[in-house]
């Protein structure tokens, strides 16, 4: 549903742009463009590796690791397989919650979603071309950092 | 030398062949688990990467700096930190969308901390998404993690300041962006045959080598004399007006 919400913002906004100056919508959608051909390449390609590390993840494996009776280590471990994968949000969830049933911890399953969706090992190369090496690395070993904090709070609290 | 610079530009789209090559004689099942995956994600992707390049552009040529520094800058504050917050939280897509919607708005002006939060909060904090997080794993679960998550990006985005320097990513950018207008001028002023003899596949690629690896400029064959001056005059134009 957000999907189709901005796509309908992305079109409005299309429009009021070409209403009032064409020449710069021209301008806009060359530019929208050349950043297509030159990010698309390394996304597809990310995309495919994440396709197959995932593909070659047995989830006995994660299930092993996620319901730890230590509870920092399944944090942990929760937190290194959520930063070498990327999953889309709406297969995070329900992955989440069978893992939940199959005996993980909840602290493995909260670090596994914050370093899954904030934490890109494999959408390094793409942050690096945007930013630079240093951003990448600093933001993303500071969300590491922070997701283990995320996790440990949430195991006090719930 | 070609070679290796084609498979160095390209080292992630070969790496990927390979892994997928060898997982295809070591298990055929895995690799077609990897393609069906693979084909998940490229819906995913389809879908939205449009969208978003197009607004980053729109940012780019409509967007004044000054109401951006004015919002999200260095000087706006608690007021900027929230506001990135919420606009992180509002986006669709994974975190790579957020990329070029964050970098035109850094270009903008926009400080390195409320770029960061940005990031963080369009990956992690997912108001589209809180129905399906607190359909599978509850209420709790979900208001405890936003509890954590919601500070902890705001520290993420003021500690990741202190180690990053805009000036180098925006300097290093505008370098970038000089080079690509050097390179258009030195190809322009080739022949345009992409005949080849110079050693390089077209005219573009020879102007490329021109300015990245200080290539020679007397190699075009066509263009003979005059052509080497027309390069010549370039490069001392351009690079006496960069300094």
């Amino acid at each position: 549903m957000s999907t189709i919400l901005l796509i309908i913002v992305t079109l409005s906004a299309l429009a009021f742009s070409f209403f009032k100056d064409r020449s710069k919508t021209l301008r806009s959608m060359k530019m929208a463009k050349g950043m297509f051909f030159k990010t698309g390449k390394d996304i597809i390609g990310v995309l495919f590796l994440i396709g197959l590390i995932l593909a070659m993840l047995p989830e006995s494996l994660i299930q092993t690791l996620f319901g730890n009776s230590n509870h920092f280590l399944s944090g942990l471990y929760g937190a290194i397989i959520g930063t070498i994968t990327i999953i889309p949000a709406f297969i995070a969830f329900p992955l989440s919650k069978t893992l939940v049933e199959s005996g993980a911890n909840l602290v493995a399953v909260a670090a596994f979603i914050t370093t899954l969706t904030m934490v890109g090992f494999a959408t390094l190369p793409i942050e690096i071309e945007y930013f630079g090496k240093r951003f990448a690395f600093v933001r993303n070993v500071l969300s590491f950092l922070f997701a283990l904090v995320i996790a440990g709070g949430m195991v006090i609290i719930l | 030398m070609k070679i290796k610079k084609m498979v160095l530009n390209n080292k992630l789209i070969i790496f990927t062949v390979f892994a997928y090559l060898a997982v295809l004689i070591y298990n055929d099942k895995i690799f077609i688990k990897g393609i069906i995956n693979t084909g998940i994600y490229l819906k995913e992707m389809l879908e939205i990467m449009p969208a978003i390049f197009i607004i980053a552009a729109l940012i780019n040529t409509w967007v004044p700096s000054e109401i951006i520094m004015e919002n999200f800058g260095e000087k706006s504050g608690l007021k900027g930190k929230l506001f990135s917050l919420f606009i992180g939280s509002i986006s669709a897509g994974p975190i790579y969308a957020a990329f070029p919607i964050a970098q035109s708005l850094l270009f903008k002006g926009a400080s390195i901390s409320n770029v960061i939060i940005i990031i963080s909060a369009w990956a992690v904090v997912k108001i589209p998404m809180l129905l399906v997080e607190i359909k599978f794993l509850g209420v709790s679960f979900a208001a405890a993690r936003y509890l954590f998550t919601i500070p902890s990006i705001l520290l993420i985005g003021i500690i990741a300041e202190k180690f990053i320097s805009k000036e180098e990513i925006l300097l290093k950018a505008d370098m970038n962006n000089e080079k690509e207008d050097i390179i258009k001028r030195l190809e322009k002023s080739l022949p345009g045959f992409n005949c080849g003899s110079c050693g390089y596949i077209s005219c573009n690629s020879y102007a490329k080598a021109i300015v990245n690896e200080k290539e020679n400029i007397n190699k075009c064959v066509p263009g003979g004399e005059e052509v080497k001056k027309k390069l010549n005059l370039i490069l001392i134009i351009m690079v006496n007006y960069l300094q």
